[in-house]
């Protein structure tokens, strides 16, 4: 056992103990963590965004360069303040609306690109291809069979899927069996992402108790 | 005043993002560069509105004597000091506002999100009671993933990572496609509400 | 730096939108015109009235996660429609709103929504300012906050709706522990998994947009979802036909569709 001199690293160690305790139960540890936690936070990302956004963006080259224009986000932000005066609190939509305005304004376009367009064209694929089918032929196995039916069912399971988000009409007869059909592969998509996160997860793990095993009690190298 | 501006604003700026996608000209370039500047700068004066209904919260709780109310105290405390700590020292590599970034945040981030490890187990054993037909295809799917990751699921049988991969690029990717044309028309008209201000629940007052 | 006035390889993304938007007020005036308009059942949204229910009979708060996006991603727009109609019948029902943010902006947002939706059911005496409050920021400062917010307050029933991240299963399964009746919805996909085997009702994907039509039944929302809907059927046409045409080597369609 090899312990560690350093009591930021103590520090950072008994913070991790804190938050696992959560794990048995809500407990005095935990809740001190968690105080702290949305305490420093809080502050870190005041001071962040004064330095990095405030600072350089708008009190440089308003009072230092002389950019007018920069008055405009100043008066937005200020708008949000209003709220503390409840007769004029209505003051901070003009800036509630900005922000939702450029925000729903540029999805509109890069949804259509990115999400209808690119997949539109991501699905459509040969149906069947005699390379595929002749590889088959000549050498049939799992893999084989496998590259032959991907596509075709990627295909069906587009269709099936995008049928089952049909809100206007009860899902019943070709409709409702198309979106039974999606809900497979709904289900084996979701599968598929949990299965996949799940090592993800546990390296996560690994990392921390590594951290309190290595840096902090010395006991693994 | 109250409600027309706002939603004039929306449907102005809205519409402006709108247009300007579709024109590279270096006018239309700078326009964008502006809005997303300004973004950033509107974002952090919420940022004092947000903090100040913070302290909110919790000074009630001290002056009330809630329950838990020693609690706050080190909300507010952790909080005046990294903002004294920031605006003294500074956020350079190795002043204490970043040591406090680096040994208390940071760990602290990275322990709650390791707690994950732990969540995912349970809901796997939850979504190994289930007894539908659905559930029992997202667990079998979830499975054989789970064993094409890991040396483990090759050695019980070499195609497993095979039919992993296949699961993911074929009926994984189909129910993503699905989702994501869908989501997309989704997202569209719920932004085309707003704009023409059909959806105005933002401002107030409902209908 | 370019000095061309329009992109042209983003003409398709034009005439998608045009088309689109021209397909969404053509049923948006359909419905105007006061056309009956069908939606199927979605079970999340049916058990909306339950679970808000649920919460009063037992004298308990409901849990409001707006996700953790800013207010400029739709899901979160999507979400405070749907927080509007829980907060009127939580008002009308009396039962305490609990909304706790990440996102700053968003909470002034939920602030006026909850305001107006507790003055639409008859109770402005019944909302809470102090109940709608910024955490942090920081995305597990926010989690580990809410976590004790859920086995503190013991919420009766947890909504977790808009856009999330890993977060999603640690706040889903700290609520489950607790026994509350627990309706998510995102359009995250990676995270729609944890929700569904942790929580009791999951809205999918567009799911979430549509609930505020449901919820409503306002013509204007109900008839955009016609468009939607008829937008789908356009979709598979065309996918389709992309597909028959790759099948015999024509993938002259199926390029029509790359964006610049």
């Amino acid at each position: 056992m090899n312990l560690s001199p350093d009591p930021w690293v103590w520090l950072a160690a008994l913070l991790t103990l804190c938050i696992y305790s959560f794990l048995y139960k809500d407990n005095p540890f935990y809740k001190a963590a968690e105080h702290l936690f949305v305490g420093l936070s809080a502050g870190y990302f005041l001071v962040i965004y004064w330095y990095n956004a405030v600072y350089p963006d708008m009190v440089v080259p308003l009072f230092k360069q002389g950019k007018l224009l920069c008055i405009i986000p100043g008066l937005l932000g200020l708008f949000f303040f209003f709220r503390f005066i409840p007769k004029v609190g209505w003051v901070s939509r003009w800036s509630i609306a900005f922000y939702i305005g450029v925000g729903a304004g540029m999805s509109i376009p890069a949804t259509m690109q990115m999400r209808i367009l690119e997949q539109m064209k991501g699905t459509m694929q040969p149906f069947f291809s005699l390379e595929t089918w002749h590889v088959f032929v000549e050498n049939p196995s799992l893999a084989s069979f496998g590259a032959l039916i991907g596509i075709p069912l990627m295909i069906v399971g587009v269709m099936c899927t995008l049928s089952y988000f049909f809100f206007s009409r009860e899902h019943k007869g070709v409709l409702g069996g198309m979106s039974r059909i999606g809900i497979i592969f709904l289900m084996i998509g979701f599968g598929a992402s949990f299965g996949y996160t799940v090592m993800a997860r546990i390296s996560l793990l690994i990392g921390r108790v590594q951290f309190l095993m290595s840096d902090w009690l010395g006991v693994i190298d | 005043m109250r409600r027309q501006l706002p939603l004039a604003i929306c449907f102005v700026m809205g519409v402006s993002m709108v247009v300007q996608f579709f024109i590279p000209h270096r006018v239309s370039q700078e326009f964008y560069r502006t809005i997303l500047d300004w973004y950033r700068i509107v974002f952090a004066f919420s940022l004092v509105l947000g903090t100040g209904t913070l302290i909110k919260v919790h000074w009630a709780k001290i002056s009330k004597k809630s329950k838990g109310w020693q609690y706050s105290i080190i909300t507010i405390g952790g909080l005046v000091f990294m903002l004294a700590v920031g605006f003294i020292t500074g956020i350079q590599e190795g002043t204490l506002f970043m040591k406090i970034f680096e040994y208390v945040e940071v760990p602290l981030e990275a322990t709650m999100f390791s707690l994950l490890a732990f969540y995912i187990a349970s809901a796997a054993y939850r979504a190994f009671r289930a007894r539908t037909v659905e559930a029992t295809l997202l667990l079998i799917a979830a499975v054989v993933l789970m064993l094409g990751r890991i040396p483990f699921g090759y050695y019980l049988w070499h195609k497993i990572p095979g039919i992993a991969e296949w699961i993911l690029t074929n009926p994984n990717m189909a129910a993503k496609r699905g989702i994501v044309i869908g989501v997309g028309l989704g997202m569209i008209s719920t932004a085309l509400k707003i704009i023409l201000g059909i959806e105005r629940s933002y401002i107030g007052g409902g209908k | 730096m370019g000095q061309e006035w329009f992109s042209l390889d983003r003409l398709n993304v034009l005439i998608g939108v045009v088309v689109y938007t021209a397909l969404l007020l053509y049923f948006i005036y359909q419905a105007k015109k006061g056309k009956e308009l069908f939606v199927r059942k979605i079970a999340g949204l049916e058990a909306v009235d339950e679970a808000i229910g649920r919460a009063t009979e037992m004298g308990k708060p409901i849990l409001y996660i707006p996700g953790l996006s800013t207010i400029s991603d739709v899901a979160t727009l999507a979400s405070l429609n749907i927080l509007s109609k829980v907060a009127k019948k939580a008002a009308q029902y009396e039962t305490r709103l609990i909304v706790p943010c990440t996102d700053p902006i968003v909470m002034p947002v939920c602030q006026e929504v909850v305001k107006a939706a507790c003055l639409d059911g008859g109770r402005p005496d019944v909302y809470r300012e102090e109940d709608i409050y910024y955490i942090t920021y920081s995305q597990f400062g926010y989690v580990a906050a809410v976590d004790g917010i859920m086995v503190r307050e013991k919420p009766a029933t947890n909504f977790f709706l808009g856009m999330f991240w890993a977060e999603s299963l640690i706040l889903a399964e700290t609520g489950a522990s607790t026994g509350a009746i627990q309706i998510a919805g995102t359009d995250a996909i990676s995270q729609l998994p944890f929700f569904i085997t942790a929580c009791d009702y999951t809205l999918i994907g567009e799911e979430l947009y549509a609930a505020s039509a449901y919820l409503s039944r306002e013509p204007l929302s109900l008839g955009s979802l016609k468009g939607q809907d008829w937008t789908k059927l356009i979709i598979g046409g065309l996918v389709l036909t992309g597909v028959i045409l790759s099948t015999f080597g024509l993938r002259f369609f199926a390029n029509y569709f790359t964006t610049g």
